[in-house]
């Protein structure tokens, strides 16, 4: 029984989940950092997700998120039920950030299998003096308040949007009286019921730590509130009369019921048990609790009467389950997509099975026996069209599939624009645009990094202090705009900033100071551009002094050095005194490269049209060699070194005669180089894929790929080559 | 009767030179008929290169030059046995097919350890076993140590432990 519930699974919804929760929360801090206050909607959503997370947390027993998460929600409780007006907005903020750093800490450790051993204590003091100090202020008029007290987590299950199709049912189970571990059973039920769930909550909250429980389920059934939108009928199905359960009953209430929740229930019951027709239900149903619909309302009017018990002061008539959905609801937040999250082998290997598809199509239409002369063809033709065509759409969507919008990563750009500039006292207004530009997802983590630190950069270097921008007749305010968007088959995405631009001096005498200079040349015979070129070079830093963020010199290279090895390239344009852009600009997609076919001997070859500068016949009277052996080519006066490709790889029956073969100029970071090839075959858009890695590695050649009819090229390395 | 059952004690016979070997039939994944290879440049003499197995690229080993011998013209005969050790797939290209045949745990008799001749103590390298149906007998094939070089195993090892070393 015990294999039944599986913990990975558990553990991977929870993170799934709360680190959604997390983002979105983190969305809402920032989107309102800048006011004055909280609203009312975003304090709600907050303190339901902190509930939430404390929670789940409480049933995967990571106690000190537990403890973190319930000392915020205490905090965002007091906001909602007293609504004080003289919160220290600023510092409530940065409370959330903290409290949604450490979670979010904790839950990378977990997610890297460790355990989640990071303490709270001081983030948790640091909040009970933020929570007495807004107490404090607002005096005693609001001490009737009740605390909310700590009680046993809940679950909740986040779950599909719902939809005006969604049914809602309660669903009593009575187990046999002498079942063991009636809570395990209910759980199992839950587990099932939780697949075509929209919205779950079931009553005891708490049916996997607290053993009491199952005495409870034994005595009093368990209840279930479900919003699906299957029938009843599936609901029997998945909820069977069987070994342990006695009995089953499903019944279909109204969504206003539903709202209603096991507060409801709770309340109702003791209500209601004291009433004989309610007594005789009780016996009748085997301690099973039904409630008719119309005394219902009863509690939700007199909510005072309450006493508290688990869950109470979430649900209390406060529509149950529903505020997880109310992210969702509101128009004027972004509409998040329903996702799933699919394992990214079984998303090759639907890759690979419509390239072959691809392939077996053109073998079966180009096929030899079609070419009989006087054949009609007409019907063939017409269905032959309607399958390329799907399979074209088929293609494309697997492409796309790999795409995700760079909104996620902009996001964290925000809170470090946030961070930052809280620390160096600046003030700075973050702009997105673009954000839905969609990028392959390996390109998205390699991008991560470059992005941050430019940003980083233009918050710590570009944009000046408060007093300096005063001074200099500019918007205290300084402004950084992160924007992308897709341009000539790259991704472009600009880092700008309204500071005070590179200082070119600076550069070029810092330049200087290391010999990177040329001495014989004078400082404007570079251009803006060259010298903005200096600042990516290792150990390169005209800031005094060095901050926290930057200014170590270690850093532009970096990001130069990054994007350079994904195929990308930085530009770096300035306006002394108006700002400066740092452009990105990288590749769509790793998966898929623009290449040029070639053929030596009986092999071919595939190297990235990007470096290709040039194809040149050879004539034999081109070719010079120096007396060691090497040989290289003049072309318009310049002297290229020549590679011969089928020597190089010692293949056999490559062309060596000079004069039937082509030369492909490449050139990667300057250096060119001539590659000798027998024959040119064409531009192509290739699908790169590694080396098996049962053979070792082999200089030059940086992966292979399927061509049209099937068989294999392999892909020149260009920078391997050059080397 | 499992999976693992039916294929207990079965295996894959092929010929090669004079000899006949066999492969646990679990370690099998499928027997294909030879195709195109794609060569790859500056790597082992029996690695012959790369096939396109239905859009996978598995890399295939010519099991005649890997037993140092005479290598032969592939012909319609000619099949290729992808096998899988460990998650590496890897092509066998093999003389012929023979059969699939039983052996007994009790027929397999341990590699003998006197060295007749050179031929004898290569081969040994990767046979663990010797099987006997009826009258024959078959060679049992380690197919982890057939894939694998050690001198290259030894190379690997030594640059980890340099990598090791530059870490700390």
């Amino acid at each position: 029984m015990a294999e039944e519930f599986n913990t990975q699974g558990m553990l991977d919804i929870y993170l799934f989940e709360n680190g959604q929760l997390l983002e979105r929360l983190q969305e809402i801090v920032l989107e309102q950092k800048d006011d004055d206050c909280f609203d009312e909607d975003s304090i709600n959503e907050i303190f339901r997700a902190m509930h939430t997370i404390k929670g789940s947390s409480g049933v995967m027993m990571f106690d000190e998120i537990t403890r973190i998460s319930h000392k915020l929600e205490d905090v965002f409780f007091y906001l909602r039920e007293s609504k004080p007006d003289n919160v220290p907005h600023m510092e409530l903020v940065e409370h959330v950030l903290q409290v949604v750093d450490f979670i979010s800490s904790e839950m990378i450790k977990i997610q890297e299998g460790g355990q989640p051993d990071g303490d709270a204590s001081d983030y948790v003091t640091a909040l009970d003096e933020f929570l007495d100090t807004i107490k404090s202020g607002k005096g005693e008029k609001e001490k009737d308040i009740k605390e909310n007290v700590y009680i046993a987590p809940e679950q909740f299950y986040i779950a599909p949007m719902a939809t005006s199709a969604s049914h809602f049912y309660k669903i009593y189970l009575t187990f046999q009286p002498d079942v063991q571990l009636a809570n395990v059973h209910a759980y199992k039920t839950v587990y099932a019921l939780k697949e075509i769930a929209e919205d779950l909550l079931h009553y005891p909250e708490d049916i996997i730590s607290d053993e009491s429980a199952a005495e409870e389920i034994l005595e009093n059934g368990f209840k279930i509130l479900l919003q699906t939108q299957s029938s009843e009928a599936d609901l029997r199905g998945i909820v069977q009369e069987g070994y342990e359960l006695k009995k089953v009953d499903i019944y279909e209430c109204s969504a206003k019921e539903f709202q209603q929740g096991f507060d409801s229930i709770g309340s109702e019951i003791r209500i209601d048990l004291e009433s004989s027709v309610e007594e005789i239900e009780a016996k009748t149903d085997g301690g099973m609790m039904y409630i008719a619909p119309d005394v219902q309302m009863q509690p939700a009017k007199e909510p005072e009467k309450k006493t508290i018990a688990p869950g109470d002061f979430v649900i209390e008539s406060k529509e149950p389950g529903r505020g997880k959905k109310l992210v969702k609801d509101k128009p004027k937040k972004q509409e998040k997509a329903a996702l799933i999250s699919v394992d990214v082998h079984k998303m090759d290997m639907l890759m690979d099975l419509i390239g072959e598809l691809v392939i077996a199509e053109s073998v079966v239409l180009q096929n030899q026996d079609l070419k009989v002369p006087g054949l009609r063809l007409d019907n063939f033709n017409k269905a032959a069209g309607q399958m390329t065509k799907i399979s074209t759409d088929l293609q494309n969507v697997i492409m796309s599939m790999r795409m995700m919008p760079l909104t996620n990563t902009f996001q964290k750009m925000n809170r470090i624009v946030f961070d930052v500039s809280r620390k160096l006292g600046k003030e700075i207004e973050f702009e997105m645009v673009g954000e839905h530009t969609e990028v392959d997802k390996n390109i998205i983590e390699h991008i991560s990094d470059p992005m941050m630190h430019l940003v980083r950069n233009s918050v710590d270097h570009g944009i000046e202090m408060p007093d300096e921008r005063a001074a200099a007749g500019k918007t205290e305010k300084g402004k950084v705009t992160l924007s992308a968007k897709t341009e000539s088959g790259k991704v472009w995405i600009t880092v700008q900033d309204n500071g005070k631009g590179l200082n070119r001096q600076k550069i070029l005498a810092k330049a200087r100071k290391q010999g990177i200079l040329d001495p014989y040349k004078m400082d404007n015979d570079y251009t803006d551009k060259e010298v903005y070129q200096f600042i990516t070079l290792p150990g390169f830093s005209t800031n005094e002094k060095v901050t926290e963020y930057s200014g170590r010199g270690v850093g532009m290279d970096v990001v130069v050095s990054n994007l350079q090895s994904i195929g990308g390239s930085l530009e770096i344009e300035s306006t002394p005194g108006k700002g400066s852009q740092m452009i990105m600009k990288i590749p769509l997609t790793l998966a898929i490269i623009d290449g040029i076919v070639m053929e030596v001997g009986k092999s071919s070859f595939v190297i990235e049209t990007g470096v290709v500068k040039e194809f040149i016949g050879m004539r034999s009277d081109m070719m010079q060699s120096d007396p060691d052996g090497s040989e290289f080519v003049m072309i318009r006066g310049e002297c290229y070194p020549v590679l011969r490709i089928g020597e190089w790889y010692q293949l056999s029956d490559y062309k060596s005669d000079l004069d039937n073969g082509m030369l492909v100029l490449i050139e990667v970071e300057k250096k060119p180089i001539c590659l000798f090839v027998d024959r040119l075959v064409g531009k192509q858009e290739i699908v790169v894929k590694p080396i098996p890695d049962y053979i070792k590695r082999v200089k030059g050649l940086s992966g292979c790929t399927q061509l049209g009819d099937g068989s294999i090229a392999l892909i020149l390395d260009a920078a391997g080559l050059v080397e | 009767m499992s999976e693992f059952d039916t294929q207990l004690d079965k295996y894959v016979t092929f010929k090669s030179g004079n000899e006949y070997f066999a492969l646990k039939i679990e370690y099998v994944n499928e027997i294909i008929v030879y195709q195109e290879v794609t060569e790859i440049p500056e790597s082992e003499d029996y690695i012959k290169g790369l096939i396109n197995l239905r859009g996978k690229i598995i890399p295939v080993i010519d099991v005649r030059i890997r037993f140092k011998q005479e290598p032969i013209e592939y012909t319609d005969r000619t099949c290729i046995i992808v096998i899988n050790v460990k998650d590496t797939v890897v092509g066998l290209i093999v003389e012929k097919i023979a059969e699939v045949v039983e052996i007994k745990q009790e027929d397999i008799l341990p590699p003998p350890s006197a060295t007749i001749g050179h031929e004898e103590k290569t081969q040994n390298k990767y046979v663990y076993g010797i099987g006997k149906v009826g009258e024959n007998v078959k060679l049992l094939l380690d197919p982890d140590r057939l894939l694998k070089d050690e001198e290259l195993n030894l190379l690997e090892q030594a640059t980890e432990e340099e990598n090791e070393e530059e870490g700390e």
